[in-house]
This record gives C-alpha cells, sequence and structure tokens, in this order.
C-alpha cells in the first residue's frame, strides 16, 4: 500500500490547529479588548503594564493566550512547510526546529511577564 | 454558418526539448469545441500535434486539459462561447508530461486500487433496474470519469507531490460510505495521515472543476468527520 | 500489476506558487490564499510583537517613548491592516475549522459570507477605535 501505515498523528494535530483556533478566537478578542480597547489611548504606559500583569487572573489568561498562539502559529507553519511534499527526515527536522522555536517563545514570553509583574 | 478565425496559442513538448507554446488559427462555427478545434489543427496544419481524447462526450474522462487557465474537457468546452481572441491550450498540472497535450496518468489510476476500488455502474438507476432502496442518496464514485482534473486544479497537489489528492480521496470515502461488506478500516487508515485526507485546506478548487458532479472536496471532509468521530471515540475508550 | 515505468523530465506543477496563484480561481481558493497569506504575515507580527514587548525590560521611558511612536498615523494605518488579518485570518478560519470536520460543508460559501459580513462590520468598528483614540 502507497505510503503504508504513517500512524495517525496527521488527524490529531489538524484537530489541535482547528481546536487552537477557535479558542484563539475568543483569547485574542479577549487580549484585544483588555490590552487596548478599554484603555485610555489604545496603549498602556509603563506603570499602567505592570499593575495590569500582576493581577494573577490576568498572568493566568495572557500566559494562556501566549501558549495557544505559540501552538496554532507553530502548527500552522509546519503545514505550510509539510504542503511542499517534504521528505520524512525535513519533516522530523521542521518538527524538532518548531518544537523548539515554540518552547522559547514560550519561556521567553512568560520570563517576560513575571519579570515585569516583579516590578509592581 | 458564422465562421469566425480563433487563434490558437497551444502548449509544445517533446521529449528531450524545451516546452513552448505555438499558435495555430482555426477557422470554428458556433458548435466548435477546443477538441474538434485541436483535431482540426493535427489534420490540416501540423501532424506532430498529440493529444489525448476518445468518447466526445465528457464520459471517458480522457481529454482533461487546461484551456485559459481552466481545467476542463476539450470535447466540451465550446471554443466561440470562451469569449477570448485567443485560446490557451496546455496540459493538466500536477502530472508528468509525456508529450504536448498528453501527461502520464500512470500514478492517479494508481491511487484507485488502494481506495478500494468502488463502483457502482450507473446502470443501477436505469428506469428497469432494481435499486436498492435509498441509494440515489448517494453521490456515487462510478460518475467520476478519472480525467484528472480535480488533481490539476488542487492548490496542495500543485506543491505536495505526496498528497494522495481529491479523486483518490473521493473513491476512499466512496467506499466507506458503503462498504459493501469489506472492512473500511484499512481504507481509513490509508486515508488518515499528514498526506492524506487532513493535507486538504478546503479551496474547494476540485469540486468546483469536476465535470462529473463527485464533489471530492465533500468526500474529504466526510472522510475527517468519520475518522474525527472515531478519534473522539477512542478518546473514550471505544474503538 | 508491476509495470515498468518510464520517467519523464517534466511536471508542471507550481510549488508554493499554485497556493498563490488565484487566476481563474474561486471563492475556496481565493479564501485559502488569503488565509495562507494572512497567516504567514500573523506569525510575522507575533514575532515582532513578542520583541517590542521586551522593551518594558529596558524601563519606563523606553516603553513609554514606544507609545507614542505607536500613536503615530502610519502606525495606526498598520493597526488597521493587522485587525484586517485578524479578523480575515480567525473568521475564515472558524469555517475551515467547521468545514474540515464535516460540518455546514454544502454551505460552505454561505458560511464564508456571513462570517465576511460579520468581519466587515467589525474592521470597520475597529478601525474607527483605532483612530478615534485620543492621542496621548
Amino acid at each position: 500500500m502507497e505510503r503504508g501505515q504513517q500512524g495517525t498523528r496527521g488527524g490529531w494535530l489538524w484537530l489541535l490547529q482547528a481546536l487552537s483556533g477557535l479558542l484563539l478566537v475568543l483569547l485574542l478578542a479577549l487580549h484585544i479588548v483588555a490590552n487596548h480597547f478599554i484603555v485610555e489611548g489604545g496603549l498602556r504606559t509603563y506603570q499602567d503594564v505592570v499593575a495590569y500583569l500582576s493581577n494573577p487572573l490576568v498572568f493566568v489568561l495572557e500566559v494562556l493566550f501566549l501558549l495557544t498562539v505559540t501552538l496554532h502559529a507553530g502548527l500552522g507553519v509546519r503545514s505550510v512547510l509539510l504542503d511542499l511534499g517534504l521528505s520524512p527526515t525535513a519533516e522530523r527536522r521542521v518538527n524538532l526546529v518548531l518544537t523548539l522555536l515554540g518552547i522559547v517563545a514560550v519561556a521567553y514570553g512568560v520570563w517576560l511577564s513575571l519579570m515585569i509583574q516583579g516590578r509592581a | 454558418m458564422a465562421e469566425q478565425t480563433v487563434q490558437f496559442k497551444v502548449f509544445r513538448y517533446k521529449q528531450g526539448e524545451r516546452p513552448s507554446y505555438q499558435t495555430y488559427t482555426v477557422r470554428v462555427d458556433p458548435r466548435t469545441t477546443v477538441l474538434r478545434a485541436l483535431e482540426q489543427i493535427r489534420q490540416e496544419q501540423d501532424g506532430t500535434l498529440a493529444f489525448r481524447h476518445s468518447c466526445f462526450h465528457a464520459s471517458c474522462g480522457t481529454c482533461g486539459m487546461k484551456v485559459n487557465g481552466q481545467e476542463v474537457l476539450a470535447c466540451v468546452t465550446n471554443v466561440l462561447e470562451l469569449g477570448t481572441p485567443v485560446v490557451v491550450v496546455e496540459p493538466l498540472d500536477n502530472a508528468p508530461l509525456i508529450t504536448d497535450l498528453v501527461v502520464d496518468m500512470g500514478d492517479f489510476y494508481a491511487r484507485y486500487q488502494p481506495a478500494g476500488m468502488p463502483m457502482i455502474r450507473e446502470s443501477e438507476f436505469l428506469p428497469d433496474s432494481q435499486v436498492p432502496e435509498g441509494v440515489e442518496h448517494h453521490m456515487r464514485l462510478e460518475n467520476c470519469i478519472e480525467c484528472g482534473l480535480c488533481l490539476s486544479a488542487c492548490p496542495v497537489a500543485g506543491s505536495d507531490p505526496l498528497y494522495l489528492g481529491p479523486a483518490a480521496l473521493a473513491a476512499a470515502w466512496r467506499m466507506v460510505e458503503e462498504p459493501r461488506g469489506r472492512d473500511p478500516a484499512t481504507v481509513l487508515a490509508w486515508v488518515d495521515h499528514e498526506h492524506g485526507c487532513w493535507r486538504c485546506h478546503a479551496a474547494f478548487e476540485c469540486s468546483e472543476v469536476c465535470p462529473s458532479n463527485v464533489d471530492p472536496a465533500g468526500a474529504i471532509m466526510a472522510l475527517r468527520r468519520e475518522l474525527t468521530r472515531r478519534k473522539i471515540g477512542q478518546l473514550f475508550g471505544r474503538r | 500489476m508491476v509495470q515498468e515505468r518510464q520517467t519523464y523530465g517534466l511536471i508542471r506543477r507550481k510549488g508554493a506558487w499554485s497556493w498563490l496563484d488565484v487566476r481563474g480561481r474561486r471563492l475556496g481558493a481565493w479564501a485559502f490564499a488569503l488565509n495562507r497569506l494572512t497567516g504567514l504575515g500573523l506569525v510575522l507580527y507575533l514575532v515582532i510583537h513578542l520583541l517590542v514587548l521586551s522593551l518594558l525590560t529596558q524601563g519606563e521611558s523606553r516603553w513609554n517613548d514606544f507609545i507614542a511612536l505607536a500613536k503615530s498615523p502610519a502606525f495606526l494605518f498598520l493597526d488597521v491592516v493587522l485587525f484586517f488579518g485578524l479578523l480575515f485570518h480567525g473568521l475564515n478560519g472558524i469555517r475551515v475549522a467547521l468545514v474540515g470536520m464535516g460540518l455546514g460543508v454544502e454551505r460552505h460559501k454561505t458560511l464564508f459570507w456571513v462570517l465576511m459580513t460579520i468581519g466587515a462590520v467589525l474592521l470597520l468598528l475597529s478601525a474607527w477605535k483605532v483612530f478615534s483614540s485620543p492621542a496621548t
């Protein structure tokens, strides 16, 4: 049988992409309203950002947003690359590099948030 | 008959040579199809022009090609209705070129095999035939004339040679939808991978160009629905 | 059945261009092309956004300087472009997710236009919001 049994990862990742996308619609709307639309002038001043992130609920929601958006972006880029018909070796490399980039992005975001929180 | 002169800009390729376009001037009448015009070119102007056809009435699927950038069956494409002074004729995309307008359909046909070669004949629907109850609700795969227009029009097949493609996935869904005593699990496993039904990005071009209303995009989504159902079932311990 | 297969030198395949080449294509292909473009644009934006936020670690004045810059008309115009990308990708994404799970497949075009109407209204509202924010 052509290509044989490649496992069923594709289906799970597609579902994850769809579900993270749907979740993002909510989280992103929240993120934009909370950070820009209800803020006087559309952008928080430095003091405002520090105060905002010191709210534990805000912190949790923003980190959840970061996780979801990173996952969705990573899966999206992976999908674009797979559309090029990658060899299994190239696919493994793509998986590895994107996973590392995702971990770096999330770690950086959490570190940044904690750092700003600490200045309250 | 009101005859008119139309220019045909035809893709030419002979193995070992560089592809090019050659323009022919053809007199057409309101009934001339692209296929008839190509025949005219071959008979009257250039015997080296190669293209493929057989039935002349959209049931064999042999004369699939691109006319003015659109995947069509040349035999049912009226020249004057195209409304362009120059008609551009090219072979289908995403299949190996053999010569001129002829592509190698071998890989395309081969993918019907693992899909289970589902076949329910048109004759089942003739007035005097015994039709199983409710079967008319099914979009029947024998509608598929294996012309390859869908594969040529698909933006994913345009970049991913590993993608199984619309026709094969439509065939797979036909088998899963009505297994007729066979186990659909093998076919489902065949399509359930990254270059199977999950590679599709829902551009729906396959269904748009299909001359036979097979709706491959709908079939791909149906496969995914079935697979999603089974995956969710697995999550909760069911098979 | 094993057949000897000849290999041919040429195959007409557009590669990545086939995602974006919408000449003569219809609604679904346009939506896919735009979804891909906005998706890649948003990934780029995400990276820039995360990097810009690092200004916060460099103290109050650096951040407040950036805010002043971000309120220039050119920046506000880019905000509207961003909103277009977010709204298109998000709303079309809802359609792709639903249709991709086999829901509403026959009505995917209607679904598209309904979502795009919502998107157009939201884009106008957000543009108004962006440009009507006080300058300081």
